[in-house]
């Protein structure tokens, strides 16, 4: 009977992760720029909460004097030197599938490589807006085919498990941070002004591409109570905690060896369903979804330790 | 017409399809009339059809480039004729393939035991114990079934005589069956109907009978088999990934397997540690175990040795095998055949002078010209001079390799090898080839029907060797009885 080594199966999750990220990283930079084109000027919401979002703004201060459009969509885009970077997560994506040659169709492989030079080719600098929409939006499309490729060729056995816990670990992440920065003071300046008053939750949903199925479900205007319990426990929106955590749970059953896991899901679970979370406020909402953040990095720790054991080709960074 | 035999230029030169009147050879027959029949374009049409048949199957060799990543992945380059044996001629080569491996496979085992093949003045004993690839540490190992060289292939020449000659055994990890295998499926699918008319013997069980070979060094009743590469970047991972998924067995890496203070090897996987039975390694001897061999290898696996010698694992091959695979040590076969199994060789070496003696030495010095010399220990046809096609100041520089390290080399003279036509743009050429079968010793000895024929691509060449721009052809052993 043949198993699954560890090291495939840790490069499967990590290829997972950083495909999500990639992915994730170009729409947050390409939504907050359309969004700074709808404001007045005089209105200080600028760059540095995507620092804050992809986790990075003690690197970026080390790096960079300002948080201007320029320094930010450098450091998130091309800079090597942040690992959470979009070029940093092609590489980690290039270097993961290389690896995982007779694992993962071939062709895939191949759209790996395209995607990586066409960030090259799109994304190098120096950057225009024009080209950088370009270059994003193409990015979001090729990783998204990748992902339709592999979820149609690819054998769903347990590598294909894996890589679909490294895309939820890493969704789940990035939406419970992309929540948070809706609760940020930085948008709620603006948020005191007509006609923009909601603009941080039309933001939010924007920024996971949930708007129009916030428009179906809800049937609302757009409001922070309704957003939150639409965005952390909708169980049809993919970008949901909710959804991720149950996605979280069906691979994990498939596994082996799970019940440790699986307990630490439910856990994360039942915080989800046992708070009223639409009546979260500033700081109780903030130290709810960090308590999330917290939970999943050691969900993330559980996964290492029961299946990978040994160091994997990766540096974390986050969770 | 495109191909025009009797237009086909093999003067002076022994072809395995064309005789030298433009005349199909026995067997062949069916083929050339089939090939001269094809216009241009059908040509062109089946040459493309292999091409993409390579492609959509992921054929591919790695090259190393010496820059940036270090290596890519080229398309394996095939030539769409195949190339002919008569399976009477066949039956006598493989019998002769039998005869040599099983003696060199008893002369390896009696180097790490009794070590009668000194004491009975057969070979020097210091031609061994200095070889390069002579390991100390495997004397008094028993590997099962007295047998290390598990997996052999052996390069085969035919030169201007019609006479099928030896040229060398390669006894550690010889690679290439992969492609034997592949070039046959492209074959089907370029020239199904020559497979309807032509009784040519399939090659497709080697998967099956490499996998029983393995399987019958453990006593283990479904035994967990792995297949060792060192890793992507490796030229053969094609092949190593190929076998794996072939036999079902685990392609895995050095740093997926651990040896417990057991002596046994486990590898790593989502179950938990999994205890493997029998390897058969692609990295050679000096890599395997750093506890053992080269202290810097991250490809191998500290303490695999130790779990050899105490025999909780079986490796194929076994290490210290390639002390047979010595080019020195090959001129002495004819003699181990006959000192071991009491025959005389159905196979001949090529005649060879031993640098290491010195009137073949003077010999060798005084006739650099005319000669083909080789280091003892390389492969892949590196660090060999081709002495008539060599500079002056290269045979210079060979000379004085030769006399300050005798030991390390061995001559030849340069064979014609023989030929097939090739397809050089639109019509056919004469290409020199070689042929490497393989042979397997278990429990049982198996030889491929055929082998991987390699050819020279570039007009007049004998370098056959894919990293040095050799191509292949599907190797047809045909029944005229059956």
């Amino acid at each position: 009977m043949n198993r699954t080594l560890s090291s495939t199966a840790t490069r499967s999750y990590w290829l997972g992760r950083y495909l999500e990220r990639a992915e994730s990283t170009a729409r947050l930079v390409m939504v907050n720029g359309r969004l700074l084109y709808d404001l007045p000027r005089r209105l200080p919401l600028g760059w540095q909460p995507l620092v804050d979002i992809t986790g990075g703004p003690e690197l970026f201060a080390e790096l960079y004097a300002e948080s201007s459009e320029k320094n930010v969509t450098r450091f998130l885009i091309n800079d090597l030197r942040n690992p959470a970077s979009l070029f940093s997560s092609l590489n980690w994506t290039r270097e993961n599938v290389r690896t995982l040659r007779g694992i993962i169709p071939r062709q895939s492989i191949e759209y790996v490589n395209e995607l990586y030079l066409l960030a090259r080719e799109y994304l190098s600098e120096p950057l225009s807006r024009t080209r950088r929409v370009q270059g994003l939006s193409k990015i979001q499309e090729l990783v998204q085919r990748i992902d339709g490729f592999m979820s149609a060729n690819m054998l769903h056995d347990a590598h294909w498990t894996f890589l679909r816990l490294g895309n939820f670990i890493e969704r789940a992440d990035m939406t419970s941070r992309i929540i948070e920065a809706g609760c940020d003071n930085m948008f709620e300046a603006v948020s005191e002004l007509e006609p923009f008053s909601d603009i941080q939750w039309r933001s939010v949903l924007l920024s996971l591409d949930a708007t129009q199925s916030y428009n179906t479900v809800v049937q609302l205007p757009i409001h922070k109570e309704a957003v939150l319990e639409f965005l952390i426990c909708n169980e049809s929106l993919p970008r949901s905690l909710a959804y991720s955590l149950n996605s979280l749970r069906n691979g994990l059953r498939d596994l082996p060896r799970h019940e440790k896991i699986l307990r630490l899901i439910n856990r994360l679970r039942r915080a989800i369903t046992q708070t009223e979370v639409g009546t979260l406020e500033g700081e109780s909402l903030r130290e709810f979804l960090d308590d999330f953040q917290l939970q999943l990095a050691q969900v993330n720790q559980a996964i290492a330790n029961t299946y990978f054991e040994f160091k994997p080709r990766r540096r974390a960074t986050r969770v | 017409m495109t191909i025009n035999w009797k237009a086909y230029e093999n003067e002076g030169l022994w072809d395995e399809l064309i005789t030298s009147r433009g005349r199909a050879r026995k067997g062949a027959g069916k083929l050339c009339k089939t090939l001269a029949r094809l216009s241009d374009s059908e040509l062109s049409a089946r040459k493309t059809a292999a091409e993409l048949a390579i492609r959509s199957m992921g054929i591919t060799f790695t090259v190393y480039t010496g820059e940036g990543s270090g290596t890519i992945d080229r398309e394996w380059p095939f030539d769409i004729i195949p190339r002919l044996i008569l399976k009477r001629e066949w039956d006598r080569i493989s019998s002769g393939l039998v005869q040599r491996v099983t003696a060199l496979n008893k002369f390896i085992n009696d180097v790490y035991h009794e070590q009668k093949v000194f004491s009975d003045d057969v070979l020097p004993r210091e031609y061994v114990e200095r070889s390069r690839e002579f390991r100390k540490e495997c004397l008094g190992v028993e590997p099962p079934h007295k047998v290390w060289s598990h997996v052999c292939g052996s390069d085969l020449v035919r030169d201007n005589d019609g006479k099928m000659y030896v040229l060398e055994d390669n006894l550690r990890v010889p690679s290439g069956v992969s492609y034997m295998l592949e070039n046959r499926e492209v074959m089907k699918r370029v020239f199904p109907e020559l497979f309807e008319e032509i009784v040519i013997h399939p090659v497709d069980d080697y998967p099956a009978q490499l996998a029983a070979c393995l399987r019958s060094l453990t006593p283990v009743k479904s035994p967990q088999i792995a297949v060792l590469t060192p890793g992507i970047y490796n030229s053969a991972y094609f092949e190593h990934a190929y076998l794996a998924n072939a036999m079902a067995a685990q392609l895995v890496e050095g740093s997926d397997l651990a040896v417990g203070n057991d002596d046994k090897v486990y590898m790593r996987t989502i179950d938990g540690l999994v205890q493997v039975d029998v390897i058969y390694r692609r990295i050679d001897d000096l890599f395997l175990d750093p506890e053992v061999f080269n202290p810097g290898s991250v490809l191998g696996v500290p303490g695999l040795m130790r779990a050899w010698r105490a025999g909780k694992v079986a490796l194929a091959n076994a290490p210290g095998c390639g002390v047979a695979d010595d080019k020195v040590i090959y001129t002495y076969v004819p003699d181990l055949i006959r000192y071991y199994l009491n025959e005389e060789p159905i196979l001949p070496n090529v005649p060879s002078y031993r640098c290491v003696e010195k009137d073949q030495r003077d010999y060798v010095l005084d006739n650099l010209d005319k000669l083909v010399v080789k280091p003892a220990n390389e492969s892949g046809g590196y660090g060999m001079l081709i002495g008539p096609k060599a500079t002056r100041a290269e045979r210079a520089k060979f000379a004085r390799q030769i006399r300050a390290n005798p030991r390390n080399y061995m001559a030849q003279p340069m064979l014609t090898l023989s030929t097939a036509p090739t397809i050089i743009d639109d019509h056919a050429e004469p290409r020199h080839l070689d042929l490497r079968p393989f042979i397997l010793s278990g429990a049982k000895t198996y030889v491929t029907t055929g082998g991987l024929t390699r050819v020279a691509m570039r007009k007049g060449s004998i370098v056959v060797n894919s990293s040095q721009g050799g191509g292949s052809k599907d190797t047809w052993v045909v029944d005229l009885d059956a």
